[in-house]
């Protein structure tokens, strides 16, 4: 692994995570563009952060707990007396 | 007490957009369904009794995760859990890293196809609430409701550093986990010697 690999992989999260300034992005990707391996590397933990929010967001709140929550801002929100 | 009538249904509109992001996170962390709710009824109830001290134009979906990850830390406290300990150095560990020492074509599979495809549908879900809380916090903040490293930072109260390392080791446990899920040989140490 050279040192640019290694610069790269230290980027890592802060690149999925767009977290990275936009020169820093750059640098990113025209290593990646040059380096397979590390490409791979980059596109398995981003696709491994698009499962984790695709398989957590299938659960929706119980239609009882949204009336109740409706509840609270409509009811208390009447001017007092 | 100063009941400002008008504007106020329309804050909580503003609020209640994010029920169904505090209810998923709130079953990670809470891991059961009737918590969850309570969870959350608690953080609407406190999000109501504090309005005035959200900024309006503010980001609302961040306040309301701080209330509620407070609420929660605050439940712990009361009971705490054993397996919440933080301070055991983890093992590096990613399933592209295994897979490729195991000699596997992982690049040319999806983390889908290698966890979800062989698995009984949830593993994902098990993996997250099986890490230690201040772990899982992170990880469901950044990945799941895409709060940016600041906003955790300031959700949760700690430096942008511990997020960065709470958020690498937990998803390390996760991906160690989800290894284990899929019935491959236990990660790492197991791999070597495999019958």
């Amino acid at each position: 692994m050279g040192d640019h690999c290694e610069q790269t992989m230290r980027r890592l999260n802060t690149y999925i995570d767009r977290e990275l300034s936009e020169t820093e992005v750059s640098k990113v990707k025209a290593h990646l563009d040059d380096c397979p391996p590390c490409e791979q590397v980059f596109d398995f933990q981003a696709e491994m952060k698009r499962l984790v929010r695709k398989e957590c967001c299938t659960d929706d709140a119980p239609a009882r707990l949204r009336d109740w929550v409706r509840q609270l801002g409509t009811e208390k929100s009447k001017p007092a007396g | 007490m100063d009941q400002r009538g008008v504007g106020m249904s329309s804050d909580f509109s503003l609020f209640e957009r994010h029920l169904d992001a505090l209810y998923r996170s709130a079953l990670r962390l809470t891991r059961k369904p009737e918590d969850a709710e309570d969870l959350v009824q608690e953080t609407y109830l406190r999000a109501y009794r504090y309005r005035n001290r959200f900024k309006p134009g503010t980001n609302e979906k961040a306040w309301l995760f701080t209330i509620m990850t407070n609420v929660f830390r605050n439940k712990l406290r009361k009971r705490p859990a054993p397996e919440d300990s933080i301070d055991q150095p983890g093992t590096d560990f990613d399933i592209y890293d295994q897979m490729r020492r195991d000699g596997m074509p992982v690049h040319l599979m999806s983390p889908e196809e290698i966890i979800v495809d062989r698995g009984f549908g949830d593993e994902v879900k098990h993996a997250l609430e099986e890490l230690p809380v201040p772990m899982r916090m992170v990880v469901v903040l950044v990945d799941v409701e895409d709060f940016s490293y600041k906003e955790v930072a300031s959700i949760l109260g700690i430096k942008i550093g511990t997020v960065m390392s709470r958020l690498h080791r937990g998803r390390q446990a996760l991906q160690k986990k989800l290894w284990e899920y899929s019935g491959r040989p236990k990660a790492p140490s197991l791999a070597v010697g495999a019958r």
